[in-house]
């Protein structure tokens, strides 16, 4: 699971590698918190704000990107139940792969049992001229992936580098101070959905920050 | 005369594939012309489609008011309820089915391949019979099953006996040439020949027949099962592998024939020299068998046997006297047979007709030929002592002298000196020449028209590898593909490089006594990936690049465990090369749902499931079939998603996510919409009956199902949906999409 999938086609994608890396990549993110249930507590979507990104999601595909990317993190819960008992912390990193969206997900426990599921992908590339993607053929090349991924400074670039797990470290450890903080909102009751405006703002404002 | 019951004493199941599956081992386009309604769909689900009929199909009309009650979705979860209850008398048979099904055929698909040289005496006389093709076509259906076991013994003495043991037959003109008049490669073809078989068939093909282990999941699809089998047969005889060579030619006369011996000895020069000689790439050394045909009819026995013993002075053991029964047969003679359909038939040969779809139409006219019981007997009988006494013997002596003269070599220590030291020799001097191309390599590499020439060390472990192979010794095989893979790779012959990579995969995945423990997977998966890209980006061979991925997904999953998780990832790989055209990527993508419900949770704790995967590929499965056209498999696969999912859902079934719920409901109403309209008198038929028996279902089926609330909300829809029918055709994304903006 851990080859990271294919953007482009597979003929054309190889010659273009290496060019183009000043091209920022602009993620997206749908970051969701799970109660013990699965039934999604606090939803949202945003983009990256790094390097010019104006923080709007724009998923690959965008006409079925509202249910696909639930099924997505759906799916990887299967991933994570079987993650949060091999893994000893508390950020189990990248977890799960997409392939065919290139989606990858990146999971947080919480002591209530609630998770913390953070789902990023890169652009699709429209064309020839923006395939600066670390991901271009690494699927096929397998072990020759992690050389392409050097070639970009850029954190978005590739969703798996050590970078890009400690910048999503830091984003789930400050939305899970907001959430612990939510979460003793006198009103507030364990598998409730969260409405507060504030913690929406907060989770934002992380997002902006770190991813 | 013409059911199916008769036909199947003459091909026995293989050995694998017991019970159900023997159901699902038959040509799948056997089953439009039978069936009309996917009621009696059931009945062959139960397995007795090869006996009498009446049981399963009174079963069924008992279980009619419960399925015409429902929508189609839920007539297809009942369905499924039914066969899990009459599967439970062979439970661990059933389980094993499925795989071992698929893994049967793969290793069936890699048969020896025995070329037919006849002399046109022979195939006139043949022709005589109703066998166009002549006497290749008379008998390859039955070359396809050998009958009784067949012993094999391996490289270290050990034998075994096999019963699904076949060989292929081909024809001795068409070796090595394309086939003419293609303007389509093979990928293409199949492609082609699968939407043909979806739309030829509707719904009777249905997803329904499925072969199910004892935990219910989908083994495999008729359709799927089909495209494998083209896919295995679509690849020509070519260089770098020798499957499809010929081990063997069968040179055949008639007792018609005025100048036997003369005849004989031009055939065989035929082969060697000749204008249809072979390609030069094939090695010359196979085996010559001869065979007389005796006329029963017209010519005199003690003549033929006068001549027969002669050729056995001539020719020595090699020979056969095969009696046939010089007119033709028809279906009302006493003693008449159907001839076996073969089942490795190329996608070329499905789509010019020789497939069985056309012939089924207008069964009983002309469509398949007949035979007499003694010549099918004859027949057998010469393919079995062919096979067991002759060619099997062959093979056998020849992986033994190759592997003592040319393989040991190899192995021993000073082959690995040689072998290095003829790398770092070719090193060294590769920095001066190696733009001239094969430097470093051992030259016996022909770099301008890509191949070895036979007698190198090279093609001849290569060949090697392959016979063992297909003696099923598979240690051997994965042992000499192993040791031959980097030399590929060294000389830069990337085809071969590929093809011995993914031999070496696929022998040390089919190598029983390599539990999954001791193989390294990783080994395994860097092999399948090195193959692929040696045949994709190096040689842009996509049909054997898909071979190859096929053959990856299957075997890794049927290996189970940890092994379904790289099957998965391989059926993705599939449709992100766009190997595959628009059927084929809907079949991966069942397949890939197939490879995550395959791995079970392990021991008692409830995690290391794949139940929500597998769950989520069958919805996207569903919807794809929708959007094909295919209600029925659409709702086959819904059916099969809902009930991966009844385990990780609450006992309510909802989802907890609300766009995917729905998403799910949506997508459950078109599949229903559309099923009900494509069977449009159905649709006005079935709400009467619906509200006499709801009670009563919904009773019997709270205690496992956790479909409550579309069963309760399901009246009202259901009439909906019969109204908008009649009215106006639904879009099939359009529901999907209208909901998704409001939620």
């Amino acid at each position: 699971m851990a080859a990271a999938s294919k953007a482009t086609s597979f003929n054309s994608s190889t010659a273009h590698l290496g060019l183009n890396n000043h091209f920022r990549l602009k993620m997206s993110y749908y970051f969701t918190i799970l109660s013990p249930t699965d039934t999604p507590l606090f939803n949202i979507a945003f983009g990256t704000s790094k390097g010019g990104g104006d923080g709007i999601a724009r998923f690959r595909f965008p006409e079925t990107a509202q249910y696909m990317n639930q099924f997505i993190i759906h799916s990887s819960l299967d991933i994570l139940e079987e993650a949060q008992w091999t893994n000893g912390g508390m950020y189990l990193k990248h977890i799960d792969t997409y392939p065919p969206a290139a989606a990858y997900i990146t999971a947080f426990l919480t002591p209530s049992g609630a998770r913390f599921l953070l789902l990023h992908q890169p652009p699709h590339l429209p064309s020839s001229t923006s395939t600066g993607s670390g991901l271009g053929s690494s699927s096929l090349l397998g072990s020759a992936g992690s050389t392409t991924r050097a070639s970009s400074s850029s954190i978005a670039a590739n969703p798996t580098s050590p970078q890009t797990e400690e910048a999503v470290r830091q984003f789930m450890n400050e939305v899970y101070e907001s959430y612990v903080k939510t979460a003793m909102n006198p009103f507030y009751r364990q598998g409730m959905e969260i409405k507060s405006p504030v913690f929406r703002s907060r989770v934002t404002a992380a997002g902006k920050k770190w991813l | 005369m013409t059911s199916p019951g008769d036909a199947t004493p003459v091909k026995p199941p293989p050995s694998f594939s017991p019970g159900i599956a023997r159901v699902a081992s038959k040509s799948p386009s056997r089953y439009p012309g039978e069936h009309e309604t996917t009621q009696s769909l059931d009945a062959e689900l139960t397995g007795s489609h090869t006996v009498s009929p009446p049981t399963p199909l009174s079963a069924t009309v008992a279980e009619l008011p419960i399925r015409s009650s429902s929508s189609h979705s839920r007539s297809e979860r009942s369905s499924t309820g039914q066969l899990a209850r009459s599967s439970i008398g062979s439970p661990f048979d059933g389980r094993a089915d499925g795989s071992e099904d698929i893994r049967s055929s793969i290793i069936r698909s890699f048969s020896p391949t025995i070329a037919v040289h006849a002399s046109e005496d022979t195939d006139d006389l043949v022709r005589n019979k109703g066998f166009k093709g002549g006497f290749w076509e008379l008998i390859r259906p039955f070359g396809e099953t050998v009958s009784g076991k067949v012993v094999i013994r391996d490289s270290i003495g050990s034998s075994r006996a096999w019963e699904d043991y076949g060989v292929r037959f081909i024809n001795f003109k068409g070796i090595g040439k394309a086939p003419a008049g293609q303007d389509s490669g093979p990928l293409a073809q199949i492609e082609e020949v699968l939407s043909k078989q979806l739309n030829s068939s509707g719904d009777t093909l249905g997803g329904t027949v499925r072969t199910k282990d004892v935990l219910g999941f989908p083994a495999t699809t008729p359709l799927c099962k089909s495209f494998l089998q083209q896919l295995l047969s679509s690849t020509p005889a070519a260089p770098h592998e020798t499957f499809g060579h010929p081990v063997a030619n069968v040179i055949a006369i008639s007792s018609r024939n005025p100048s036997p011996l003369e005849t004989l000895r031009q055939l065989y020069a035929d082969g060697a020299t000749g204008d249809q000689h072979l390609p030069t790439w094939i090695n010359q050394e196979y085996l010559r068998y001869y065979v007389l045909i005796h006329d029963e009819e017209r010519d005199d026995i003690t003549e033929s046997t006068k001549l027969y013993d002669q050729m056995k002075r001539h020719f020595g053991l090699h020979c056969h006297l095969l009696r046939l029964r010089s007119s033709q047969c028809v279906v009302t003679d006493d003693d008449s047979m159907q001839v076996p359909q073969c089942e490795w038939l190329s996608p070329s040969e499905h789509l010019s007709g020789a497939g069985e779809a056309e012939a089924l139409v207008d069964l009983g006219t002309d469509g398949t030929p007949y035979l007499f019981g003694s010549d099918a007997t004859g027949i057998r009988a010469f393919i079995r002592e062919l096979v067991v006494q002759s060619v099997i013997p062959f093979m056998e002596n020849k992986v033994a002298i190759w592997n003592d003269q040319v393989a040991s070599k190899r192995r021993g220590i000073s082959g690995k000196f040689m072998s290095m030291s003829r790398r770092w020799a070719g090193f060294g001097s590769s920095s001066r020449s190696s733009i001239g191309g094969s430097a470093g390599g051992s030259g016996n590499y022909d770099p301008t028209q890509h191949f070895y020439s036979p007698d190198s060390p090279e093609a001849i472990l290569r060949k090697m590898a392959d016979f063992s192979f297909m003696l099923r010794d598979w240690k051997l095989a994965s042992s000499t593909y192993d040791m031959i893979r980097s030399d590929f790779g060294n000389d830069k012959a990337w085809k071969y490089h590929a093809g011995a990579h993914e031999m070496c995969a696929v022998s040390m995945l089919l190598n029983p006594l390599a539990t999954s423990a001791k193989i390294k997977l990783d080994s395994v998966d860097q092999m399948f990936e090195t193959a692929c890209y040696s045949y994709l980006t190096r040689c842009s061979d996509a049909p054997h690049a898909l071979r190859c991925l096929s053959l990856a997904v299957e075997l890794l999953k049927s290996r189970g465990g940890s092994a379904t998780e790289s099957a998965a990832k391989w059926a993705m790989r599939v449709m992100d090369f766009g190997l595959v055209g628009s059927v084929g990527q809907i079949l991966y993508t069942e397949r890939v749902a197939a490879c995550y419900a395959s791995k079970t949770p392990g021991g008692a704790a409830k995690w290391g499931g794949r139940r929500r995967k597998a769950g989520m590929w069958s919805m996207l499965a569903a919807d794809q079939w929708l959007k094909a056209g295919q209600p029925t498999l659409a709702s086959a696969c819904l059916e099969e998603a809902e009930r991966l999912y009844a385990d990780v859902l609450q006992a309510d079934g909802v989802f907890p996510m609300p766009e995917m719920q729905s998403f799910v409901e949506n997508l459950r109403h078109a599949v229903k919409v559309e099923y009900l309209e494509a069977r449009g008198f159905d649709a006005r038929d079935e709400p009467p009956a619906e509200d006499s028996t709801a009670p009563e279902e919904t009773s019997e089926k709270l205690d496992k199902r956790h479909h409550r609330r579309s069963l309760v909300g399901l009246p009202v829809q259901l009439d909906t949906g019969a109204l908008n029918t009649t009215q106006e055709p639904r879009d099939p994304d359009g529901p999907s999409n209208d909901d998704f903006e409001r939620a």
